[in-house]
């Protein structure tokens, strides 16, 4: 760590990860944001980001990739919660670069987190224990000193120490400072240097969670690969259930100690007492763990010899546990949904831990509602169905053809439809790719090759999707065909429909002189040998970006156009470069040390303007259409005008989603953001689905992105897609929503309140006159928002009827009323 | 054994304290320090670029002059004399070719194998004394007095030869706890301290020492110890100066480091030469009741 | 804006070899100074820079853009040489033989900075001799 920021020296000063620490509600301050030196709520806290990342000398020369937005988060955090807090964050660039990552820093900046540009050169401690920090303020120009009572530093990513070992041990490369190589980075970056080795996360480089779960996904398809054809794992046998219709409510209380978790604070003993005299209770036991196979066994054997149809266990969380109980229940011949659970631990004794009276009160409580519960639970049944063995792809771009290959490997057929009349979208017309340079043609030729030669794939060009009905596992689309309909059936869907440039509509000239191009445009131009000599070259970054209209950043813009300069710079040696850009943002280890690389050996000048001055290109008065144009721009650091002659220019240009999303949009019911991007499940957890069952996206059809995350997000797809598939049959969930449809009014509520596309609005069976709702049980994931819309409580959740959820209700309302 | 010293012209003239303090130390502690003969100036300033090679001459030729008298190191006093010695002898360690260049260029002299080790007196009393071994020679601990330590440049930068940590250095902090000093840590310890400047623009030079100092005297520095005969001027000299151009100031009187183990070794405080001072020295001394111990 | 004052070299009469400053500069140094990503910390921790006209950052982004009234700047001769910058500078470029180069490429014309005779005399005798000899070097060609 770099001495001069004071960390060990200062108490003050910590790291980033320490600071998520005091922020944690776990964390030694329970989340309350205060000095390590005294405790004390700091007024003031500053961040220094880079802190030996980007660094030539004493640290790594790469961008860690993470620290921008992780200090964004951590800065808006405390700034939320307390803003009286003054907060500063001194950066050189912010990486804002994925997804509403732009739309979350300025979030930031209207929190009033304050952002300076410019990177500390020392810092000293006062005797309050504040730390001052002197930096120059590189878009004011002055050189400052700041006194903050916290400091943070935003430190650099490294690889593991052991990585070298591990890697010597796999036998696999691992790079100079202790990352793990690819085979080949742009064309297959989840290889690793052996084969059957895969990589995923931050073992490759530095990688935020979205990215590192994509490249996980894609992994785990490259795993199974070569072990496909061994003998599936059969489910568990169980005997077959006992129908308990017509039994009377007999139930088995098992109350759990949990160690000492539950035991040391509050009274089993008792609270399986008061149990034992509760109506219907046929049994009610405590035991010291629940969850140990003994425990299990004995559960079993009292429903045996009791008779039992309702179990109720006292412990901790369905969550963990839940899933393991309903399996002793089904090894008894028990349906699994007449089982209940009632959370004495996360719940009761561990919040109450200081209080051993109220404690068992309230675990005697939560158990009588739980008993008044399953008096009145059902057998549920889960629907079984059968899943239609191939995957659609819609888009045949780089990551259409990547996540083909990949379910091809697993032995599962696709199809690829592709609207244009080639496969390899975009990069048929970009010249070469960062960050190694390979031209795009070594990337897409052999993939079309190997694409047309797998029986697994069929490739239907000139084609768009029409039609699509059904649900995961069993969808049928029609398709057309230049002027031919077809129709065909599928399992799972992958959309991989990519990006396209923004239309500028005239900003920057562009249109009007034949000399200003989209980055794309010049890629063409030099692919097909179609320039002539320039002398002075401009580069135009964020072009149609992170303004009003558009607010978020293209995030591979910045990489392009280093890229292309390097191109121009190679091909025209004499020809001066100039970059105007508004933030340099080439994450990552690759990219940063590709820019560094190219700045260095192509003497590339950069010009940093400031977002509301934007460069105004001027056309020539005598020759507007074909002469050579001015650019003028606002350097933000000399702060002052420039102009610049050029005879080339070249704007990065922002990106949106394919021209066809609003029609696919409405087709697969999925979400689209204001950008035509498709919106995931979840940004983290799940960034490769879409909420509905069945429909996985990759690629720049997520959000704009280098090759080597599209291709790692789809491997990540086809992994997803494959899950249902190799599974043959699918059982759905046995909670779902039912639609009373004598009581239905077919208002619609429900349908807009599913957020997973399973209720749909039909006639009624008997009297078809009317719409009611429908449930697919296939989709319904069991939510019960539906049930929560309805205002004529016509549609209900099962296992979590009214009727149920009353009951627990009075229970606990009289168990209180008693005392 | 007999070690091998090298002066450099300021330690001849405005720095014969430090010389003479050095000295006595050294005879106290039974080692035998002798100064190199035939020595030229090191030429002051390391050259900054590439293809000067004129002005690595100077420095080569004393270090040709120690493989001379079969020595293998050589100790310095001056921090500018080592870093420039340091800086040649790094520089054509790392690159053989100017080596050859050089040795050609100097043909009335022997050539230079690359087996001197040059070191800084600080670095010897560190590495070769050790400081607990000093502790234990130590009469008149320095106890009570609260110091500040000051570096400068030319110890500690470029880093390839610098004697310690380039942003954090220690040496100084760990010799004067280790004799009884309390010393304040001050963040101002590594800058320059304005240099040959003070020949053209004293104000820009008593401003540096005002910022350099002040910071520690209002962390309770009563004194500033240091290495280098230039700092010393700018701090001593140019400091007193500032008090002109900032009410309330005053400046505190500079020590060479030298001069205070030689006060701690209960020797002779003629060997300090404390006439030589801007800000009297003696007096804190007495106060602290160093000397009548 | 031009914060540069100083007028003392005719830039155009030093006829430069290459045209570029740049190149000038970087064959006198052997730093690149594209590696450069302006982000102060030179600037920031350099002892002189209350003083100077241009602060560090701004000579490199000067001799980038080809600005030569760089040559005209305060800033390279309040260099003292510290190397505090260098240490500091992510991008590892050492800017004290940058402000060095700029040096040279005036004295090497034989243009002095300092004129010998202009040395007060008065203190001869209490400043180090080192503090002559260092002016010398960096002052006179
Ligand atoms: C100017 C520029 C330069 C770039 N340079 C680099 C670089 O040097 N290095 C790098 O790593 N990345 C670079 N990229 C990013 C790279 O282009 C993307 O990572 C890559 O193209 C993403 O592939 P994709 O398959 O997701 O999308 P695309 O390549 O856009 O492919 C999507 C495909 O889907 C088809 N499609 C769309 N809608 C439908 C529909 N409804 N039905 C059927 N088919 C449909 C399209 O016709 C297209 O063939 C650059 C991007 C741009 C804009
Ligand atoms: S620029 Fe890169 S290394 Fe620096 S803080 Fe941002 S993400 Fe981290
Ligand atoms: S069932 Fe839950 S509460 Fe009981 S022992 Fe297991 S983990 Fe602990
Ligand atoms: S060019 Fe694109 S990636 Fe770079 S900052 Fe602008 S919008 Fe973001
Ligand atoms: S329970 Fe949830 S998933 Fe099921 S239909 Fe209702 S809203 Fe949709
Ligand atoms: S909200 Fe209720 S009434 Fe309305 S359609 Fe859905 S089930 Fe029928
Ligand atoms: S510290 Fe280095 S990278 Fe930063 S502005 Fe100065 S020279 Fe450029
Ligand atoms: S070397 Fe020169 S420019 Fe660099 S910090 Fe020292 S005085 Fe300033």
């Amino acid at each position: 760590m770099r001495k001069e920021y004071g960390y060990g020296k200062y108490d003050n000063v910590i790291t980033a990860l320490q600071f998520e620490r005091l922020l944690s509600s776990f964390g030694p301050t329970e989340g309350k944001v205060s000095r390590p030196s005294d405790g004390k709520k700091p007024k003031s806290i500053g961040w220094i980001q880079c802190v030996g990342s980007r660094s030539e000398q004493l640290g790594f020369p790469y961008c860690s990739r993470v620290c921008c937005m992780y200090a964004t988060k951590e800065a808006s955090i405390a700034k939320e919660a307390n803003p009286d807090i003054d907060i500063t964050i001194y950066y050189m660039d912010i990486r804002a670069y994925g997804k509403d990552f732009q739309q979350y820093y300025d979030h930031a900046k209207d929190l009033g987190v304050k952002y300076i540009r410019g990177r500390p050169s020392s810092v000293y401690e006062n005797p309050d224990e504040s730390i001052t920090i002197k930096y120059k303020d590189t878009l004011t120009g002055k050189i400052e000193e700041s006194t903050v009572d916290m400091l943070v530093l935003s430190t650099a990513i490294m690889p593991n120490k052991d990585n070298k070992r591990l890697g010597e041990a796999l036998g696999v490369d691992v790079d100079e400072n202790g990352f793990f190589k690819q085979d080949s980075l742009l064309t297959d970056p989840i290889q690793s240097t052996r084969d059957g080795i895969f990589l995923a996360g931050c073992i490759q480089g530095p990688k935020d969670i979205p990215d590192s779960v994509s490249m996980a996904s894609g992994a785990a398809a490259k795993a199974v690969a070569p072990i496909k054809d061994r003998e599936k794992h059969i489910g568990k046998e169980f005997p077959p259930e006992r129908d308990v219709t017509n039994e009377k409510p007999k139930i088995g209380v098992f109350v759990c100690h949990c160690g000492k978790n539950v035991a040391n604070y509050l009274d089993v003993e008792k609270v399986t007492e008061d149990a034992k005299k509760l109506p219907n209770v046929e049994y009610a036991d405590h035991m010291m763990f629940v969850c140990s196979e003994d425990s299990c066994k004995k559960i079993k054997e009292m429903i045996q010899e009791k008779g039992l149809n309702r179990i109720i266990v006292a412990a901790c969380s369905p969550r963990t546990h839940g899933g393991l109980f309903q399996d002793t229940l089904m090894e008894a011949g028990l349906n699994k949904y007449l089982f209940e659970m009632a959370n004495i631990r996360n719940h009761c004794s561990w919040v109450h831990s200081d209080d051993w009276n109220a404690a068992t009160d309230k675990a005697i409580k939560l158990v009588s509602a739980s008993v008044a519960k399953a008096r009145h639970l059902e057998s549920l049944t889960e629907e079984e169905f059968s899943i239609y063995p191939s995957t659609l792809i819609i888009g045949g771009g780089v990551s259409g053809m990547k996540a083909a290959l990949a379910l091809a490997k697993m032995g599962i057929k696709s199809i690829i439809i592709e609207k244009e009349s080639k496969l390899g979208g975009r990069l048929r017309h970009l010249h070469s790719m960062f960050p190694s340079d390979m031209k795009s043609e070594e990337i897409i030729d052999p993939l079309i090759k190997e694409i047309t030669k797998n029986k697994l794939i069929t490739v239907m060009l000139d084609s768009e999707l029409e039609d699509l009905e059904g649900y995961i596992g069993n969808y049928k689309g029609k398709i057309k065909q230049k002027e031919m309909k077809k129709e065909i059936e599928f399992g799972t869907i992958i959309v991989a429909t990519g990006f396209r440039e923004i239309d500028l509509k005239g900003k920057y000239q562009y249109g009007k002189n034949k000399n200003i191009v989209s980055q794309t445009e010049l890629e063409t131009k030099l692919k097909n040998n179609d320039l002539k000599k320039p002398k002075n070259v401009v580069f135009i970054n964020c072009a149609g970006a992170m303004d009003e209209e558009r607010p978020y950043c293209c995030r591979v813009g910045c990489g392009v156009s280093i890229k292309n300069a390097k191109l121009l710079s190679q091909k025209f040696p004499k020809a001066k470069t100039y970059l105007l850009y508004r933030d340099m943002r080439v994450f990552g280890k690759e990219e940063e040390e590709y820019y560094s690389d190219v700045l260095k050996n192509y003497h590339v000048i950069t010009i940093r303007y400031p977002g509301d001055k934007k460069p105004e290109v001027v056309l020539d008065k005598n020759n507007p259409k074909d002469g050579p144009v001015t650019i003028k721009v606002y350097d933000d650091l000399l702060k002052e005008e420039m102009t610049i002659p050029a005879d080339l220019v070249a704007l990065t240009v922002n990106t949106e989603g394919g021209a066809e999303t609003e029609k696919l949009k409405n087709m697969l019911k999925v979400p689209v953001d204001a950008a035509g991007f498709f919106i995931e499940t979840h940004a983290k957890i799940k960034p490769l689905d879409f909420s509905t069952s069945g429909i996985y996206m990759c690629g720049a059809a997520h959000y704009p992105k280098n090759l080597v995350d599209s291709i790692a997000q789809a491997e990540g797809a086809a992994s997803r897609a494959s899950i249902p598939i190799s599974q043959e049959k699918m059982k759905g969930e046995g909670i779902v929503s039912e639609v009373n449809e004598d009581l239905c009014r077919g208002c619609g509520t429900c349908e807009s309140a599913c957020a997973y596309s399973a209720i749909e609005m039909k006639p009624h069976p008997r009297d078809p006159t009317r719409l009611v709702a429908e449930v697919n049980r296939a989709l319904c994931k069991g939510c019960g928002s539906c049930a929560a819309a309805c205002l004529n409580s016509a549609i209900e959740q099962k296992g979590y009827k009214s009727k149920q959820i009353n009951v627990m209700i009075t229970a606990l309302i009289e168990q209180g009323a008693a005392k | 054994m007999k070690l091998l010293y090298y002066p450099g012209c300021t330690l001849k003239t405005s720095a014969k304290n430090l010389e003479k303090s050095a000295f006595a130390i050294m005879d106290a502690l039974g080692h035998e320090m002798v100064e190199m003969e035939d020595w030229t100036c090191c030429g002051v300033a390391s050259s900054l670029t590439d293809d000067d090679l004129m002005h690595h001459i100077a420095p080569l030729r004393n270090l040709i002059h120690v493989e001379d008298e079969g020595e293998d190191k050589i100790i310095t006093l001056c921090d500018m004399c080592c870093n420039t010695l340091k800086q040649t002898n790094l520089r054509v360690k790392e690159k053989p070719d100017d080596l050859e260049t050089l040795n050609s260029f100097m043909d009335q002299e022997n050539d230079y194998n690359g087996t001197v080790k040059v070191i800084h007196f600080l670095e010897f009393l560190r590495d070769e004394v050790g400081f607990d071994v000093l502790k234990k020679k130590i009469k008149n601990p320095l106890r009570g007095m609260k110091i500040m330590s000051y570096y400068g440049c030319m110890l500690l930068r470029p880093r390839e030869v610098s004697i310690d940590d380039a942003e954090e250095p220690t040496v100084m902090e760990e010799l004067f706890t280790s004799i009884g000093a309390e010393v304040v840590d001050n963040p101002f310890k590594v800058e320059c301290c304005g240099s040959y400047h003070t020949v053209e623009d004293k104000n820009l030079v008593s401003n540096r020492a005002y910022r350099i100092t002040k910071f520690a005297v209002d962390r309770g520095s009563e004194a500033i110890v240091l290495s280098c005969p230039l700092c010393r001027f700018n701090l001593d000299v140019r400091g007193k100066e500032a008090e002109k151009l900032y009410n309330n100031y005053k400046q505190i009187p500079v020590y060479y480091y030298t001069q205070l183990i030689a006060v701690a070794l209960g020797l002779d405080p003629k060997c300090c030469g404390f006439g030589d001072h801007a800000v009297d020295p003696v007096l804190l001394l007495k106060k602290k009741g160093v000397f009548e111990k | 804006m031009n914060k540069i004052s100083d007028e003392n070299v005719d830039v155009n009469a030093l006829k430069l070899k290459k045209g570029d400053l740049v190149k000038e500069v970087e064959d006198l140094c052997g730093e690149n100074l594209f590696g450069c990503y302006q982000c102060g910390t030179c600037s920031a921790g350099c002892p002189f820079v209350e003083d100077m006209d241009l602060s560090p950052d701004e000579v490199i982004r000067y001799v980038i853009l080809d600005k030569k009234e760089v040559l005209n700047s305060k800033t390279i001769w309040l260099c003292a040489a510290c190397y505090t910058c260098a240490e500091r500078c992510p991008r590892d470029i050492n800017i004290t033989k940058i402000m060095e180069a700029l040096r040279q490429i005036i004295l090497r014309k034989n243009i002095d900075r300092t004129n010998l005779t202009d040395i007060p005399m008065e203190e001869k005798g209490s400043i180090p001799q080192l503090a002559f000899v260092c002016l010398f070097r960096k002052n006179v060609g």
